[in-house]
């Protein structure tokens, strides 16, 4: 049920999806991994828009160097804990959703309990040994996985859903020499938008999600391109589980 | 066949049934830091391409 103060936030997207739609998201749990670039975009529109509980796993610290884009994290902040940054970057922004933030490195050790009852995750890390984690994690826990990543001015986006959709690994099947890339604003801005739109629409049960279609933003031409994708069958991380149509669901 | 390469630029090449990850070593290409589509579908590099193909390279990017 939505009090009088929800309803007025968030009256303009009510009269997209009604209370009823409201009320759906307040009820999601929501994990963002990494709270830089991606992850200030992802977590400042989810608690925009209302989603429950929103947990957010970083275990930096804010630098100079972050705030050309990290819009989660300002000049008073340089050498807190991002968590702790997010954390008021993110009450302050809606006081009405509940925010967990978490000073840790997500580890195969730590990332089942990072997890605990999370119903999806945002893929806002800047490495793809911690995203194949959060692809496994995923899988098992049969929930969907918003995957993002930036280069300058490229950007890519697809969303994973168990058994239903090509995972992380079918898509990227070997991990990609580890580099420290070129980061803007804009680029984040772009594809972290993308996540929460998937999010979103996943959350309510509306419109068509990216499903086994990876896009490509290309910021330089400010095109948008997608190509295809499929579940390969034989995956290390998914070929093991049942495949599940789209009406499903 | 037609190759659009991961800096958005074209080229063609006359082959026929070539093997992508051959055609990624002809062109210089480390293989594990793209992923390639051909005809608009993510392929494996074991697969072959040629005559009127489309492939699309695609560097992966990595940032957050």
């Amino acid at each position: 049920m939505l009090s009088d103060v929800e309803r007025e936030r968030y009256s303009r997207q009510i009269r997209l999806f009604a209370e009823e739609g409201q009320e759906r998201l307040k009820k999601k749990r929501v994990f963002v991994a990494g709270a830089g670039g991606l992850g200030s975009i992802v977590s400042l529109y989810l608690a925009a828009l209302g989603f429950g509980r929103i947990r957010i796993a970083d275990c930096d610290s804010v630098e100079l160097s972050n705030l050309n884009r990290q819009i989660l994290h300002s000049s008073s902040g340089l050498g807190q804990s991002k968590a702790q940054s997010a954390l008021k970057a993110l009450s302050d922004i809606n006081p009405e959703v509940e925010v967990e933030v978490l000073q840790e490195r997500i580890s195969k050790g730590s990332v089942d309990r990072l997890l605990q009852g999370c119903d999806m995750i945002m893929d806002a890390m800047d490495n793809f040994p911690t995203r194949y984690l959060l692809n496994c994690a995923a899988l098992k826990r049969d929930i969907p996985l918003f995957h993002g990543a930036i280069s300058g001015f490229q950007g890519q986006a697809t969303t994973i859903v168990p058994g239903r959709t090509a995972c992380l690994r079918c898509i990227f099947p070997r991990t990609p020499p580890a580099q420290t890339s070129p980061s803007l604003g804009p680029t984040c801005g772009i594809i972290g938008s993308i996540q929460v739109n998937e999010a979103l629409k996943f959350a309510l049960g509306r419109g068509e999600l990216l499903e086994d279609r990876l896009i490509l933003w290309d910021g330089l031409s400010s095109s948008l391109d997608e190509i295809s994708c499929e579940r390969n069958l034989s995956c290390p991380d998914c070929g093991h589980l049942q495949r599940i149509g789209r009406g499903d669901r | 066949m037609l190759i659009e390469m991961p800096d958005g630029s074209r080229l063609e090449l006359e082959v026929k049934d070539h093997r992508i990850e051959d055609i990624l070593r002809e062109l210089q290409i480390n293989s594990e830091e793209v992923i390639v589509a051909k005809n608009g579908q993510i392929v494996v590099e074991e697969e072959t391409a040629g005559g009127l193909d489309v492939l699309k390279i695609v560097r992966i990017v990595h940032g957050g």
